[in-house]
């Protein structure tokens, strides 16, 4: 390995690896955001709601982000819908994370006695109250490890963004080899930047998960 | 039709061409999931074991799987190990092997889920009855572990077929691959056959991983 | 609690340092040689470069071994029409393709087509996957240290199409935020990101993804060989090849992998000895006719290796 070869790539890593972890955040934080409404709409059984986000799980559970991306970002335009190549990013982790997020939640609301809502509304509580300060921190306390177990899987899922053109780090790592041809110093550039950007997520993921089983067993 | 161009899947033998690629998917998702049922089941005994050492290896492992994405894994085992052994491994076979790579340590971790939520009681009158280790794995646990196993390994092959969409990348024709050539091979006369076609690859994923879904929802339902 | 926490920080440290070891194992020779390189970093450059031949060494199939196995590999392209693609009966087709066959009945073997990205073809060949690379494959010096060329068959320059009610005629016009797409491993992109650092470019692995890419709007611009964006300007209606030629004339040859002497020989005599029959002329009318007319079949065709 030529460490002078890996001193000139490590700027473009960089480059890379911001570009991945912001277009990763972005596609999470949207990802979340459906989870939550999702979730919620299906725990409060809104009528066509439900039905709907249904079929979007299905949808989106059952077919490969990169399938989902090529469709987005090369069919749709030929429908006169065009989303430049980011914001297709962020969409399309979006909505795969949102199906799994709203999954996730969804068990962690049922898990939730029913007794604790009954009682909650009888103590004269609305609804809505129940819910934010009753359900939710709960919920959101159990589906904690299968929400990090998401985002490290959504982080992961970034390295087929390459096919839309971002210049995330596998694009970089195959555009660097395509050019110059030096196959080990990209390739473990590539392992060690994902390991910088994984690593600690997955450390803190496994944290949280130990925290939470202490909170509900206390062990 | 016409306009969404989906017409061009029924010139020539591209629709055949098609679901011969997705079958590609679909049968190295099958072979790689059959081998990590073996290698996951020994993985989880040996995960369960009370070496340090063994159980702070296979920790390693399973941290590697979690966090390293399939594509990257793919790239090293195809590019990187002629490089490195100078052996020549091919497209399939390295798919196979990473997915394998992947497979084994989700199994592994179920076995070992499995086998620990199987009550102490069972192997204390096993013993007790006068087996030894290898009757009371091979007669009461493994039979009770693989029942439990099944409807989560039919899961498994589902987001292999999902993730098999990544093997295009290093030059195996798959349902993608496929696609990609009939939009090219038909961009003069039909110009908006990348919609129809990448709808259509969209639909074969769904109705094959839904059907496999839904079966492995069956199972879990029936057995447990 | 703690213990476990401390157990995975280890757990972690370790297996970064597994995969570093299992990356770096491979490359100890050239490592020793960086450590030991500061007096005379010239001849241990070379030294290493000769190490890293010979570790390759044993990847290539040698002519006979290739006549013996009774296949050979070929990479081409299956997404660029017209040179190398699938047609719509699953065959593989084109100009590249069309030589392709002729070689394996010359050699009287069968052949196993590999298809190939672009940035792929010096990694297909430096790790054995193929035999020879036949996928529109531009002579350049970079190229040339990690691959053996053999004798040309077609004429290349750059060329950067553009939709008609926007033409860009000169690569100093583009607009700041304007992209022009490239694919990933072309010598488009290698001359575009040395001669004009600032245009931004969209980069594609695959060539179907950039021109649907480009068909959608995605970029002002598309840059590639200028055989490439003159077909797609002639077979699509709506744009026009704004720079027919950019950068040097070069030349599209087979490749072999590095070292490959017995199949290099044999393809440069091939080369030489069909081109007496005008071989690629022939090649020419059979695939590109349709989509280039006459006028350039002269321009493009190169034979028995011989550049006019």
């Amino acid at each position: 390995m030529d460490i002078n070869v890996l001193i000139t790539y490590i700027p473009l890593y960089n480059e890379a690896l911001l570009l991945t972890f912001k277009i990763g955040m972005l596609g999470i934080l949207t990802a979340f955001a459906i989870g939550l409404s999702g979730a919620a709409a299906v725990y409060f059984k809104v009528p066509v709601v439900k039905k709907i986000l249904e079929i979007y799980i299905e949808l989106f559970r059952n077919t490969p982000l990169l399938v989902q991306l090529f469709f987005i970002y090369f069919a749709l335009p030929k429908l006169g819908i065009r989303i430049d190549a980011e914001t297709c990013g962020v969409l399309g982790l979006g909505l795969i994370g949102g199906a799994y997020m709203i999954e996730t939640l969804r068990s962690g609301f049922e898990s939730i006695d029913k007794v604790q809502s009954e009682s909650a509304l009888s103590l004269g509580m609305t609804r809505r109250q129940m819910f934010g300060s009753i359900i939710l921190p709960q919920a959101f306390s159990v589906s904690m490890p299968g929400i990090m177990a998401n985002v490290i899987f959504l982080l992961k899922e970034t390295s087929v963004f390459s096919t839309i053109s971002l210049m995330d780090l596998m694009f970089t790592a195959k555009d660097l080899i395509g050019m110059y041809a030096k196959t080990i110093e990209c390739l473990f550039l590539l392992v060690v930047y994902y390991l910088i950007m994984l690593l600690p997520i997955s450390v803190l993921g496994s944290f949280i998960e130990r925290r939470v089983r202490y909170a509900q067993f206390g062990d | 039709m016409h306009n969404l161009g989906i017409d061009v899947l029924f010139k020539g033998t591209n629709m055949i061409r098609l679901l011969k690629g997705l079958w590609v998917s679909v049968e190295i998702s099958l072979i790689a999931v059959l081998i990590s049922i073996v290698l996951g089941l020994v993985m989880g005994i040996l995960m369960t074991s009370k070496s340090k050492v063994i159980r702070f290896i296979l920790r390693v492992y399973l941290e590697v799987v979690r966090i390293m994405p399939q594509m990257v894994l793919l790239f090293i085992v195809y590019f990187g190990t002629t490089r490195v052994f100078g052996l020549n491994i091919s497209a399939e076979a390295s798919a196979i092997i990473v997915f394998v790579f992947w497979g084994t340590a989700e199994m592994g971790d179920l076995v070992r889920g499995s086998i620990k939520s199987i009550p102490k009681i069972q192997y204390d009158s096993a013993y007790a009855l006068g087996m030894d280790k290898i009757q009371v794995y091979t007669a009461i646990i493994l039979p009770q572990t693989i029942r439990r196993l099944i409807p989560l390994s039919i899961n498994l092959v589902t987001r292999m077929i999902k993730t098999t969409s990544l093997v295009m990348m290093i030059g195996i024709v798959e349902v993608l691959k496929v696609a990609q050539q009939i939009i090219e091979a038909n961009r003069k006369a039909s110009p908006n056959a990348a919609f129809g076609v990448f709808a259509v690859v969209f639909l074969l994923y769904f109705v094959v991983c839904r059907t496999i879904s839904g079966f492995a929802v069956k199972l879990e339902k029936r057995w447990t | 609690m703690k213990k476990n926490l401390l157990n995975k920080l280890g757990t972690i440290i370790t297996s970064a340092a597994l995969l570093g070891a299992s990356l770096t194992g491979c490359g100890s020779a050239g490592a020793e040689n960086t450590a030991a390189s500061e007096d005379v970093t010239i001849a241990d450059a070379e030294v290493a470069k000769a190490e890293s031949a010979e570790e390759t060494a044993t990847v290539y199939r040698t002519l006979d071994e290739i006549k013996e196995s009774g296949t050979i590999n070929i990479g081409v392209f299956s997404d660029k029409s017209p040179f190398g693609y699938v047609d719509e009966n699953g065959e593989y087709a084109g100009y590249d393709v069309y030589f392709a066959e002729k070689i394996g009945e010359d050699l009287g073997v069968k052949i196993n087509y590999v298809s190939t990205e672009a940035a792929n073809r010096i990694e297909y060949l430096q790790t054995g996957k193929v035999d020879i690379i036949l996928a529109n494959f531009t002579v350049t010096e970079e190229r040339a240290q990690e691959v053996d060329f053999a004798l040309p068959y077609m004429n290349v320059a750059l060329g950067v199409v553009s939709p008609e009610d926007k033409v860009i005629e000169s690569l100093d016009n583009v607009g700041a935020d304007d992209k022009i797409i490239v694919i990933s491993g072309t010598t488009a992109e290698t001359y575009l990101e040395k001669n004009y650092p600032n245009i931004k470019l969209q980069k594609y692995d695959a060539y179907a993804e950039a021109k649907t890419a480009f068909e959608n709007g995605n970029g002002v611009a598309w840059a590639n060989d200028n055989t490439e964006v003159i077909a797609f300007a002639l077979e699509n209606e709506g744009y026009k090849v704004g720079i027919p030629s950019l950068g040097s004339a070069d030349t599209i040859a087979p490749a072999v992998t590095k070292g490959n002497e017995t199949l290099l020989t044999w393809l440069n005599e091939e080369i030489e000895t069909i081109g007496k029959d005008n071989f690629f002329h022939k090649d020419y009318e059979e695939t590109l006719l349709e989509t280039y007319g006459k006028d350039y079949e002269d321009t493009l065709v190169v034979e028995s290796g011989k550049v006019q």
